[in-house]
């Protein structure tokens, strides 16, 4: 028996219960599409109410719960009366939620008055307490527009570790956001398979007259990185300043020390690693990884000569 | 399981009722459905119930049951149990409910029960091509929400140090949580970001401060990570043609731009935080110079010059 499924039964029968005591007359339907009900499911917690109440246990103590033709009736449940107040997990959630499609610009009107509502009742002195900006690049609207009525689009990529441009045409079946960026899941006709392209990566997209079948379901959308036997591997022992790299990025932490941690880094591209290794200058050391170094060196290389840096005096010219 | 339900169900009956603190042999004693057991299996069977309270977000606090303290009972105030209707129409509802379904925090999906608690909606399910993680684990997002709302002090670590604050507000953007509070150590407003913030915990009492009058956390986030710092450097950054279209992406609101004939971008920007303006221009590899000042070349070249 999970704790789980308990609290979410228990959950939806004292939800249930007020709403049916303020609603008399409610019909099976309306309770089931209401709080996601099966029949059975109903009758099954409706029977659970009836042997349930006050001590003494005896007919006027116990609740009384029951179907009568097409209509729930609850009697003798007082208590039960009233909602449960939101749990403060619960609440931010739905506030964050709302506000976060809100700031998109994409929500209804009636979201705008809900979360105003919700706001005055969670937060009612502090409204300014909790603020989600989840801004939109100008291309996500065109992306969902396509997504929504089926239209390909022609799109200039340029790849995040590559930085190449390539021109294709996808099939755009959803648009999300996850940790700060947006994403478009495809159907990619140069690669003639599933795709995630990053929308800010995106230079240039054009919806053309193409339609196409809109998958029935659309796996949800997950981005996370995950290592795959042809990266490139490189080991590298950050220092402390750095320490943020192993929390932010799918490392494996090989060495776990007081004042440095030693990672496996992979990806797809050298290039990735290798920039993240200029960036943090002094504070990391790559220990391992020649596809990696020969990068490095070759950044390092671009980068100096065009601040004018000599090796050998160090000088800086403009 | 459904004994347990029906267990609850009778307890919280009687709880609701008695508005007063009962002990727990009383509940014991009274309630049906833990008369039968011994004493060992009687605590424990008592504990899951009361885990399964709190899970609900059903508040039990422990009272004394009289004036001289001797004994505790417990309690669920009406009033704390009741949620303040927020007064939603269906129409709402069902807005929160498809918002709460494609906003995640912490990759979790959240489930129908608040929208229950608020009265249920239609559950219709929508093939929504919109969907969003807010990332961050929701439990510290949630402790830390928790201590806004009711005015109470934070602890934890950051970067090393033990912080002690006064949280003003939680603001999400670019990806990450932050935090905005008062640090006790210095009474300045300091942003936080949430998932660097170790071992966090409430201190004190609630309702220990206000906050300002005016101060809205939104504005203690900048835009862009170089504008989140203590210093304030004009520099002047030269992007090459062919990476100024991501470099505008990146450009927030108020930088000063101005186009060169061969397609390449002069930028001017405030720069807050040198480090990390200095990754950022880095991230453009030889297609971006920071032109001005000196200082902030020196200190870019040193940084690469030192990568190995």
């Amino acid at each position: 028996m999970s704790s789980e499924r308990t609290a979410q039964r228990l959950n939806r029968i004292l939800s249930m219960l007020p709403w049916v005591i303020a609603h008399p007359g409610a019909t099976v339907s309306e309770v089931c599409d209401r709080f996601g009900y099966t029949e059975r499911q109903l009758v099954a917690d409706l029977d659970l109410v009836f042997v349930c109440g006050l001590p003494g246990y005896g007919p006027g103590d116990l609740m009384v719960a029951y179907i009568d033709e097409d209509e729930v009736v609850v009697e003798l449940a007082d208590y039960f009366a009233h909602p449960m107040r939101l749990s403060t997990p619960e609440a931010l959630t739905l506030l964050a939620g709302a506000l976060a499609m809100l700031s998109t610009g994409q929500a209804p009107a009636a979201l705008e008055r809900a979360a105003a509502k919700l706001q005055a009742a969670v937060i009612p002195d502090d409204p300014d307490a909790l603020t989600v900006d989840l801004s939109e690049p100008e291309l996500v609207g065109v992306l969902r527009d396509a997504a929504e009525t089926g239209r390909v689009v022609a799109i200039g990529y340029v790849g995040l570790s590559s930085g190449r441009l390539t021109e294709r045409d996808i099939e755009p079946w959803s648009v999300f956001s996850t940790l700060g960026n947006w994403y478009v899941r495809a159907h990619c006709r140069l690669a003639d398979g599933e795709r995630v392209f990053r929308v800010d990566r995106i230079r240039e997209a054009t919806v053309t007259e193409a339609i196409f079948d809109v998958p029935n379901e659309v796996p949800p959308p997950v981005v996370r990185y995950t290592p795959n036997e042809a990266d490139s591997r490189a080991t590298i022992r950050l220092g402390a300043r750095a320490r943020w790299v192993a929390d932010y990025y799918p490392v494996e932490i090989i060495e776990d020390g007081k004042d440095q941690v030693t990672v496996v880094f992979s990806a797809g591209d050298p290039g990735v690693a290798a920039r993240l290794l200029l960036r943090l200058g002094a504070d990391a050391e790559l220990l391992d990884g020649d596809e990696v170094r020969g990068r490095l060196t070759e950044l390092k290389g671009r980068i100096l000569t065009r601040y004018g840096w000599d090796s050998t005096d160090g000088l800086l010219a403009k | 399981m459904q004994r347990v339900i029906e267990r609850i169900l009778n307890l919280l009956a009687f709880l609701l009722t008695a508005q007063r603190p009962v002990t727990a042999d009383e509940i014991r004693m009274t309630v049906s459905g833990y008369d039968q057991s011994s004493d060992a299996a009687w605590r424990r069977m008592f504990e899951r119930d009361k885990d399964l309270l709190r899970q609900l977000g059903i508040p039990l606090r422990v009272e004394a049951t009289d004036a001289f303290e001797v004994e505790q009972g417990y309690v669920v105030p009406r009033d704390d149990y009741s949620l303040a209707d927020p007064g939603l129409t269906d129409e709402e509802r069902a807005a929160l409910w498809l918002a709460a379904k494609v906003v995640r925090i912490g990759g979790q999906a959240t489930g129908p029960d608040a929208i229950f608690k608020l009265g249920g909606a239609p559950m219709a399910a929508a093939g929504e091509p919109l969907a969003a993680d807010l990332g961050a684990e929701q439990e510290e997002i949630a402790e830390a929400f928790a201590a806004i709302t009711s005015r109470t002090e934070l602890a934890f670590e950051y970067r090393d140090r033990l912080r002690r604050v006064a949280p003003y507000g939680l603001v999400h953007r670019r990806g990450h949580w932050y935090l905005v509070a008062a640090d006790r150590a210095d009474a300045a407003i300091k942003v936080f970001r949430m998932d660097r913030v170790v071992e966090l915990r409430v201190v004190g009492e609630a309702d220990a401060f206000r906050r300002p009058p005016g101060l809205r956390p939104a504005d203690a986030i900048p835009e862009a990570a170089w504008e989140a710092g203590g210093d304030d450097i004009t520099a002047i950054v030269q992007f090459d043609q062919p990476i100024v279209w991501w470099a505008r992406r990146q450009l927030t609101g108020d930088t000063v731009v101005v186009e060169q004939p061969d397609g390449s971008l002069r930028a001017t920007l405030r720069v807050a935080n040198p480090d990390a303006f200095i990754g950022w221009i880095i991230s453009f590899e030889d297609e971006a110079e920071i032109i001005e000042p000196q200082e902030l070349r020196e200190r870019l070249v040193a940084r690469v010059a030192a990568a190995s």
